[in-house]
């Protein structure tokens, strides 16, 4: 479907060019690139391997997962494959190759493929990644986070889809305990959606910063989560919580079911640990230390 | 139940939704694309769109990076031209400022079929190249001795009129041969071979032969065409003889291509004696010892063959093995089963270990690479341009050994294999396109020692003239330097300097060079936004032309200003040569009566001359299909189009022509004769298309070639005598080298058993990857980048002569020595060196200040000396960058110290040197260059006696076979042999002994 092709390029930095697609989606016109910046590049980072990936970074197995795809089809692979326009261009391409494909067996093979770029590298992350721009504060992306939500659901509502879940998501480990495993490993997981079950913006830190009445320092988002947690380490466990039990209620229902649920599970999941951490903070001032790694 | 009714309505109407915002965003961007504009501006992973889209080029804004932090807008016009930094030819965009009309850089154009956008450094640095406060903006004439920097501006008039005298009366006195135009690298299709041609001048001399015409003349035998085109897009294994992703011809359209090729899982080989970046990107390496390479393609072939692994089928139908087997093996039936034995007893010498022993690669390591390349299926694309085929005598057979892995498989011209140049290349046929050819042979180019020489043996010059009472009257040196280029520059100081010899020299350059110094007119030419050409070359299956224009001339015209000539838009009097060419060809022949003028007579407005803009436009309105048509969706003229996109893609996926089966439309009383090939009495449809191909005899009734006959089908074949693959070339076996005739294995004049125990090989082909030869000179981004050419030393090597790196050492030729720093790296095989010929540029005067030593250039009789005075360091110019140029090393000139080395077949200077290295002395300075140029003759006459010439071995009394490509090709009566030829010219014996690289004889 062009329609993916389209919706890919949008999440791009914006160009005169973009007004006219955007117009033909019926999509509210296109903000201005520092607009694209604050919302989508510094917070939203379009890339799968950022959502599927234990380290909630660029690269690494995820993005090879894409790259094994696309050499498994015959196709380059390229230095970004796992970014939401390539994968979303890919899908488009499959199914013109699907529609000029004269063989039966061929097309067979393609619709499989493109089951698997769906289940695999799409559907699996943009259930929470296109729930993150709820309330972002442009209209433009609010309206296109919704369109590409039905879109993909329009898709997956026609496909038979597999029993099992992206493998991904099977056996990823969750939200690492920082009284076994270190401060270090669980404010990584922090930040990593696949381990938190929930994505942490540079606006929910503000945010958190406001509501518990601590000084949000400049800097990347680990650093600004360990001077809360040396602020105020209790409520910042609490607040961190609340987040997780409002992302579980935030991605239930969003794309197919298996993946819904999984994403909401595993921030309830994180919900639970934090609450629980919070609540030993509070008890023992010790716990605190090793949370913040002092 | 309703509820869930509700839901599967409200499911059919989201659908429904869905569906029509898919079809009204595919209906937007068909119409948007239809109207050629770009509908997606995204990332150019998705397209190459990342470029400025197309339709606002004419009115593009941008920040001024200079301006920051400020926001500073700035408004530019985008203009298109092509590259001519290299023979790539890959596409710019100019930006073109629309306030002041200047060129403020240069980006690609993503227009641009083979380089789609992408370009290396020396694209940009283009921008530098017309801005050097050195460059030369007007006519110059010398007033002093030839040499000595003595000059007076003159006027485009009085130079024309001069030199069109001086060929007027050459043409009256019936010395034709005493005009030539010597090129570098042409980067254009046809103009100056068409006002040669036009002039009646057997005159084209070339820089083939110290370039690509080793490995081209390997190619030409086996396919009738002299290029590789290879597919790395598609291919499952990459093989380069090369530093080809670095450096190599078209290496910007194939570096990209063998990146995309190897990012879909093919395996990349690399055959380089130094651990070149190519090397690096390599999956199987391969350091082999120069000049072994063949020993270790035909191991790799003797795998194939010895385990049945090759394509029978291909093999069968369109290699020429049945001539093979009734000339070089009467004895045997002709079957294919006799010719597979007979495949694999030729090649079994070439084992694993014959090879590792020859190159230095252990055996394992061929065997793997064997068996990657047995995996290959047709999906095999290789290349070989210069490297080991231009450094060795044999190189030829390299090119020959590496296609022979292509013809065993069966990867030609399909999916992922080597296709044929000239079916991905597109020559449109000009407007008055001259029918006659010179009737005068000129044996200064193409002398009769070297039959079979693909190209002019350009770098013999110096010594023809000399040793056969050569003379030219008028020569013009155009974008080329052979004094700092070829090898032996001091003998061609010596011709360009005598009188006698040389009677006028016209240099035709943009930049100031060693040759040009010693010029009589110095004549200021464009960059390559400063000048009109037309290119297409072989990138990828598929073709395409791109336009060289005059970017400002265009921007002009957009602005609705018209502009009368070239030079009304260029700094000073720079001029482009197409306007050059037109108007002294109207000054040789001013009233007609030559027959000449009219090949450049405007046909709308006869009996004025013919405009550039005629001349394109007839080309596009008439010779390339599809153009016509695209540009007018567009509204536009062709011509329009090219100046605004700068080039077209005529077709792609051209294929397999060889299997085309030959239409009824061209079967007319065809006769096949006893070798399958077909003739007919039916006209040659006419092609746009005039790509050079081999001339094919008609048969002996008239009827001309038109295919070959396979399995019962007339298909089109290849256009070699035998209208297949020539595996046995009759050419070869018939002019005197029957021992040639198949691919094979030449040990080299640096192969160890022809040098002495304390000789090491020298290679000298390599580029640095940012710098083209004279080209570009004074581009100062390119010279801060990489100015200065140590020699690589391996430390086993450099432990034995005590050296370090920064150490000056000696490198002793046959002829001189030069006198240069080590670089001690392991990146190199132990026993050879290597030097890049990139740098080591100089002057004695005034000349350029950002690349040139200045040196004191002396000499006693033959003996020539060059001892630097200072390097390069800052000046003041208009150009600030200038003061703060920070190196002071430019490197060292080796070519002046290698005596030429013709190979007797290709005709190709066998580059790499048997040289002896140690430290330097007291005595030696950084620089130093010192060669007996009375040891040059003597080298190139030992070279000479290795030629079987044609007055020897000539099977019909011709100087050459007359199907092998030629540029300009003289009349057919030009071809015959003088029959007083052979007896005037004492000839040296064939056979003489091997050369030996010992260099002791002459002492």
């Amino acid at each position: 479907m062009e329609l993916f092709r389209a919706l890919g390029s949008l999440i791009e930095p914006p160009s005169r060019e973009h007004e006219r697609i955007a117009e033909a989606l019926g999509l509210p016109a296109p903000p201005d690139r520092s607009v694209h910046g604050n919302v989508v590049a510094f917070q939203r980072y379009p890339y799968a391997s950022v959502y599927l990936g234990p380290e909630g970074m660029m690269g690494g197995v995820a993005r090879d997962r894409v790259a094994g795809f696309r050499r498994a089809l015959g196709l380059e692979s390229g230095a970004e494959e796992d970014h939401l326009a390539s994968l979303l261009a890919l899908l488009a391409a499959l199914d013109t190759r699907r529609l000029e494909e004269p063989d039966q067996a061929g097309r067979a093979l393609l619709g499989e493929a493109r089951v698997t770029l769906v289940w695999e590298h799409l559907a699996s992350w943009l259930g929470p990644y296109l729930a993150s721009f709820e309330g972002c504060g442009d209209a433009f992306y609010d309206a296109w986070a919704i369109l590409l939500a039905e879109a993909l659901d329009e898709v997956t509502g026609r496909m038979e889809l597999p029993r099992y879940l992206p493998a991904a998501l099977r056996g990823a480990s969750g939200l690492a305990d920082p009284r076994r495993e270190g401060a270090d490993a669980f404010m990584a997981g922090l930040l990593a959606p696949l381990r938190a079950g929930a994505i942490v913006l540079r606006d929910d830190l503000v945010r958190l910063g406001d509501e518990v009445g601590l000084a949000c320092r400049a800097g990347e988002r680990r650093y600004v989560l360990r001077s809360f947690f040396a602020q105020d380490p209790a409520a910042t466990l609490r607040w961190l919580a609340s987040h997780a039990r409002r992302w579980s209620v935030r991605v239930a229902g969003r794309g197919p079911e298996p993946v819904a649920r999984w994403w909401a599970a595993r921030a309830t999941q994180s919900a639970r640990l934090l609450a629980e951490l919070a609540e030993a903070v509070v008890v023992e001032e010790g716990v605190a230390a090793g949370v913040t790694g002092k | 139940m309703s509820d869930r009714r509700g839901e599967r309505r409200r499911r059919g109407e989201r659908s429904r939704a869905i569906d029509d915002l898919n079809r009204r965003v595919s209906a937007s961007r068909a119409d948007v694309e239809a109207r050629g504009e770009t509908f997606y501006p995204g990332a150019s992973r998705v397209h190459l769109a990342a470029f400025p889209p197309r339709e606002r080029w004419s009115d593009w804004v941008e920040l001024d990076s200079k301006a920051w932090p400020e926001r500073v807008e700035r408004r530019y016009m985008l203009v298109p031209t092509t590259c001519f930094n290299c023979e790539s030819a890959c596409g710019l965009l100019a930006y073109v400022d629309r306030d002041t009309l200047e060129v403020r850089k240069f980006e690609g154009n993503p227009e641009h079929p083979g380089s789609r956008g992408r370009n290396c450094a020396k694209g940009p640095a283009t921008v530098t190249q017309l801005t050097d406060p050195d460059r030369i903006l007007h006519p110059l004439k010398r007033t002093g001795a030839r040499g000595e920097g003595k000059w007076e501006r003159v006027g485009w008039d009085e130079a024309l009129d001069d030199i069109a005298a001086r060929i007027q009366a050459a043409m009256d006195e019936d010395r034709h041969r005493e005009v030539m135009y010597h090129v570098g690298r042409p980067g254009e299709d046809g103009f100056t071979e068409r006002t040669l041609a036009a002039w009646g001048v057997d005159g084209h001399n070339s820089h083939t032969n110290i370039c690509s015409s080793g490995a081209r003349a390997g190619y030409h035998l086996w396919m009738g065409m002299d290029r590789p085109s290879p597919d790395h897009e598609n291919a499952r294994v990459i093989l380069l003889v090369s530093s080809h992703l670095e450096a190599g011809h078209y290496f910007n359209p194939h570096a990209q291509r063998v990146m995309e090729g190897k990012k879909r899982g093919a395996k990349l080989i690399v055959f380089d004696t130094r651990l070149s970046n190519t090397a690096t990107h390599a999956d199987h390496w391969l350091s082999t010892y120069p000049g072994s390479e063949a020993a270790v393609l035909l191991a790799v072939a003797n795998h194939l063959i010895r385990t049945g692994r090759y394509n029978h089928g291909f093999v069968r139908r369109w290699w020429n093995w049945r001539e093979y087997l009734e000339e070089a093996h009467p004895d045997e039936p002709v079957t294919f089963e006799a010719f597979g034995r007979v495949l694999q007893e030729l090649y079994a010498e070439f084992t694993f270990e014959f090879a590792a022993a020859e190159s230095g690669v252990s055996a394992e390591t061929i065997e793997a690479v064997a068996e990657v390349v047995a995996g290959a299926g047709t999906r095999l694309s290789t290349h070989n341009w210069r490297s080991a085929a231009a450094g060795n005598l044999g190189g030829w057979q390299v090119a020959r050994a590496l296609f022979l892995l292509n013809a065993l498989m069966g990867a030609i011209a399909v999916p992922g294999g080597t296709y044929p140049n000239s079916w991905n290349k597109f020559v449109p046929r000009p407007i008055r396109m001259p029918a006659q050819h010179p009737k005068r042979w000129n044996d200064l180019t193409w002398p009769s020692d070297y039959p079979l020489s693909l190209m002019e043996m350009s770098f013999l010059l110096p010594h023809l003239t000399a040793e056969r009472d050569g003379r030219l009257d008028v020569y013009f040196t155009r974008v080329y330097n052979p004094v700092w280029t070829n090898p032996d520059g001091f003998s061609w100081i010596e011709m360009l300097t005598d009188p006698e010899r040389i009677g006028l020299h016209v240099a035709l350059t943009p930049t100031w060079n060693e040759t040009a110094f010693l010029a009589d007119y110095v004549l200021p030419m464009g960059h390559s936004s400063e000048r009109h050409d037309l290119t297409s070359y072989e990138q990828y299956d598929g073709y395409w032309i791109g336009f060289r224009q005059p970017v400002l001339r265009a921007a002009h015209e957009r602005l609705g200003r018209d502009v009368e000539s070239t030079r009304d838009v260029t700094p000073g009097e720079v001029w482009e040569e197409n306007e050059f060419w037109i108007e002294l060809t109207w000054r040789i022949d001013p009233d007609g009566s030559r027959g000449i003028r009219g090949f450049f007579e405007s046909r709308k407005r006869p009996g004025e001359k013919m405009t550039v803009d005629e001349y394109y436009g007839w080309i596009f309105e008439n010779s390339v299909p599809g153009l016509p048509e695209k540009a007018a969706r567009e509204g536009l003229t062709p011509l329009a189009y090219m100046r605004r996109y700068g080039a077209f893609e005529i077709g792609r996926g051209v294929g397999a022509v060889y299997e085309g089966q030959v239409p009824e439309v061209e079967i007319e009383d065809v006769h096949v004769d006893a070798a399958g090939r077909a003739y007919t009495r039916a006209a040659a449809p006419p092609s746009p298309n005039v790509v050079p191909l081999p001339p094919l005899d008609d048969d002996e009734e008239g009827r001309r070639r038109v295919g070959v006959e396979v399995d019962g089908v007339v298909r089109r074949g290849f256009p070699t005598p035998s209208g297949r693959l020539e595996f046995w070339s009759r050419t070869l076996a018939e002019w005197g080298w029957p021992e040639m005739a198949v691919p094979g294995y030449v040990r080299s004049h640096v192969h160890k058993a022809n040098m002495e125990r304390d000789q090491m090989c020298l290679i000298s082909t390599f580029r640095l990857p940012v710098q083209i030869h004279t080209r570009s000179a004074n581009a100062k981004w390119l010279n801060e980048i990489a100015h200065t050419n140590p020699l690589w030393l391996h430390p086993r090597d450099a432990s034995r002569m005590g050296v370090e790196t920064g150490d000056l050492v000696r490198v002793e030729t046959r002829i001189g020595h030069f006198v240069v720093k080590a670089w001690v790296t392991e990146g190199i095989h132990p026993g050879v060196v290597a030097c890049s010929h990139h740098m080591g540029r100089w002057k004695t005067g005034e000349g350029p200040r950002q690349t040139m030593a200045t040196v004191a250039l002396t000499r006693e009789g033959s003996g020539w000396g060059i001892r630097r005075k200072n390097g390069t360091g800052p000046f003041r110019s208009d150009d600030a960058d200038t003061s703060r140029i920070w190196w002071t090393d430019v490197g060292v000139h080796q070519n002046m110290t290698f005596p030429v080395q013709p190979d007797p077949i290709s005709g190709s200077h066998c580059w790499h040197q048997a040289v002896r290295v140690r430290k330097a002395g007291p005595g030696d300075r950084y620089g130093d260059i010192v060669v007996d140029t009375a040891r040059s003759r003597r080298a190139f006459r030992r070279w000479l006696k290795l030629a079987r010439p044609a007055e020897r071995h000539s099977p019909d009394g011709t100087r050459r076979p007359y199907w092998l490509l030629r540029p300009v090709r003289p009349e057919r009566q030009a071809f015959r042999l003088p029959d007083e030829k052979a007896a005037a010219t004492p000839r040296p014996a064939a056979n003489e002994p091997d050369v030996r690289e010992d260099g002791q004889s002459d002492r």
